[in-house]
């Protein structure tokens, strides 16, 4: 290859990579924890006050609440696993019509039990927002909202992203056989960051295609398909979703007739052996069109969605009128569509993939953090062989060092946060989810300030003990909730809430090791460096050593 | 490298990438449109699907491969032919 061209796609890739790389850093953070939303959901859940019913006392359920509730019949839940962040057995959703579709802050939550003597008990509930909290950092790059602007937004950072990522390879190819599977560790520390960085941008390659391209169609899928319609489909594509009518005008039914959920999840697993059923969602159940859609997840299989896939059965009947969204069911072009989503969101392969994810997400942020470490390094203004004095850093340099080290560990640190938060908001002052956008913006432009105040160099490190000390504080505050129980907090004890205290565990004694070195390399490390100690720190504060510097 | 006997390579970043984005789209739309036209007997959700999700990875590619071109003139040039000769197939189908 030219290499004009090496240098050319290498502009393309510094520059797509400054502009995106630390919005990129927080979508992959929040991602990462993201494939883990559930066990999260779970940690954050508070004790339900409502207990469960008995899946054998279902169907007396449904009757008595549809009774008390002829609204709830519209769309209501009935949950056959009992995991800590579901209240009571049976749940509805009242969305507020004028929200974005995607905003689940304005959803009303309702439960429903059966007390003492049999009667419907309906409250209103308020589950934990804080997974989907992380979720929505993760959709929309660390903004607030997930509304239509700001996934615009996140796709123009997708649209970078993906000309970073064949830019890069451009760039590589020329010496890839010859640095593929060399890591110089040495005095060069650029050359072994540089190493380090392709090594796990081509590993991890087919994964960033993935998540690029997906992203950019998760940000404009609507634009999309208004322009295919109105080019391609003729203004039909509104009625390719519509079911046919019903042949004949059904009476009102009775839901009292429809079968119990048990022999529902027994015709869906006749159905499609190795599909694991974890919720019934009932649409429509007293109209025409009843349907419930039995959602599971089927480890062999691809799934269509997160929370994996549905059959869709007649719950009068029992018959299985849908497998279009059914893992291991589907038709050849709809399981195409399905495996791109199942390639986002980790919706297949079972818990192996998800720690896979996991792994690749934290390995993709790091990808862009090293990216903006080589573009300062680049840059580096290095003290004369022949003696002299300490050249200072450029400004740029020195700027772009502490955004980065802000912003990167703003994000951790917030989110590290507003985890703990949550448990201590609800203990102390019982509404947790008001909490939540305060805590982790406070901190993240808290740590931003921070950064810039006190230079990379050092914030970097206290930044990194910050980020070590309120990660730990997430498997502390759980062991303070078990031996305070004054405090109204709660402690669970099952594998997926004690894997998030786990897994917290590790992360902080990781950003422990990680401020260590930074100390490190801040103390005794080349003094003509922005991650040197002995650099000015604040933006504010002269350059020590200014009358030196070469122009 | 034979660096010497290429003409030299124009940036044209302006040029070029507005090619990218724009004949790009094009390209992408028609391709996708063709796709459709082609797969006629496929239900229309599906369908529908399939030509919405070939349209990023279309647009993407065109507009990281446009530095390529040697001048912002030939991006124009070249894609504009691919598009109009695209949009035309799609058009006549």
């Amino acid at each position: 290859m030219r290499t004009e061209f090496v240098r050319i796609y290498k502009a393309v890739h510094t520059w797509t990579g400054i502009i995106a790389g630390m919005a990129l850093f927080i979508a992959f953070y929040a991602g990462a924890l993201t494939v883990f939303k559930e066990p999260l959901a779970r940690w954050a859940a508070p004790p339900a006050a409502m207990p469960a019913v008995a899946l054998e006392d279902t169907p007396q359920l449904i009757a008595r609440v549809l009774a008390a509730d002829p609204m709830a019949a519209r769309d209501f839940t009935i949950h056959l696993t009992d995991t800590e962040q579901v209240p009571g057995r049976m749940g509805w959703q009242v969305r507020d019509p004028d929200a974005d579709e995607h905003d689940e802050t304005s959803v009303r939550h309702y439960a429903a039990t059966l007390d003492a003597d049999g009667q419907a008990r309906i409250e209103s509930v308020h589950p934990s927002q804080l997974a989907s909290f992380i979720d929505v950092l993760h959709r929309v790059v660390g903004l607030p909202v997930d509304s239509d602007p700001n996934r615009w937004v996140m796709g123009i950072i997708a649209v970078l992203y993906a000309l970073a990522l064949v830019s890069g390879v451009v760039v590589l190819l020329p010496s890839l056989v010859k640095d593929f599977f060399a890591l110089r560790v040495g005095r060069n520390l650029k050359r072994m960051w540089l190493d380090a960085h392709n090594v796990v941008g081509i590993v991890s390659l087919p994964f960033h295609l993935v998540m690029a391209l997906t992203a950019v169609v998760f940000a404009y899928h609507d634009g999309i398909y208004v322009v295919q319609d109105s080019v391609i489909h003729d203004g039909k594509w509104g009625t390719a979703f519509q079911r046919p009518p019903p042949s004949t005008a059904a009476p009102t039914r009775d839901p009292a007739a429809m079968l119990p959920p048990l022999e529902l999840v027994a015709r869906a697993k006749a159905f499609a052996p190795g599909f694991e059923p974890t919720l019934l969602q009932y649409q429509q159940v007293t109209g025409p069109r009843a349907v419930v859609r039995v959602w599971g997840k089927d480890a062999a299989a691809v799934s269509p969605r997160a929370r994996g896939g549905f059959a869709a059965l007649d719950p009068y009947s029992g018959k299985v009128i849908g497998n279009d969204f059914l893992p291991g069911r589907q038709s050849t072009p709809n399981l195409f569509i399905s495996s791109f989503f199942a390639l986002h969101m980790a919706a297949f392969g079972g818990t192996p993939v998800q720690w896979m994810y996991f792994v690749l997400g934290l390995a993709g942020a790091w990808l862009f953090y090293s990216g903006n470490l080589l573009w300062v390094e680049s840059r580096r203004r290095k003290q004369p062989r022949s003696g002299g004095g300490v050249p200072a850093q450029r400004r740029d340099v020195r700027l772009l060092a502490a955004a980065t080290v802000g912003v990167c560990l703003g994000c951790v640190c917030g989110i590290s946060v507003s985890i703990v938060g949550s448990k201590w908001a609800y203990g102390l002052v019982g509404d947790a989810d008001a909490w939540l956008r305060p805590l982790y913006y406070s901190c993240f432009f808290g740590c931003i300030a921070w950064a810039f105040m006190r230079g990379a160099a050092r914030a970097g490190v206290s930044l990194l003990w910050l980020a070590a000390a309120s990660t730990l504080a997430i498997p502390l505050t759980s062991c303070v909730a078990v031996l305070m129980p004054g405090l109204n907090m709660w402690a669970h004890t099952s594998p997926s809430s004690l894997g998030v205290d786990m897994t917290a565990c590790v992360g902080a004694l990781a950003f422990g090791w990680m401020a260590k070195a930074a100390a490190r390399r801040a103390r005794h490390g080349a003094p003509d460096s922005v991650w040197s100690g002995k650099q000015e720190g604040g933006l504010g504060e002269g350059a020590p050593g200014a009358g030196v510097q070469a122009k | 490298m034979a660096g010497s006997s290429h003409p030299p390579i124009q940036r044209d970043w302006l040029s070029k990438t507005l090619a990218g984005l724009v004949l790009g789209a094009v390209l992408a739309f028609a391709l996708s449109g063709l796709f459709s036209r082609l797969n006629a007997g496929m239900p229309l959700s599906v369908r529908g699907q399939l030509a919405m999700w070939m349209v990023p990875p279309i647009w993407l590619g065109v507009l990281s491969g446009v530095y390529f071109f040697s001048s912002g003139l030939r991006a124009w040039l070249w894609l504009g032919m691919a598009a109009a000769g695209l949009a035309g197939a799609f058009y006549l189908l």
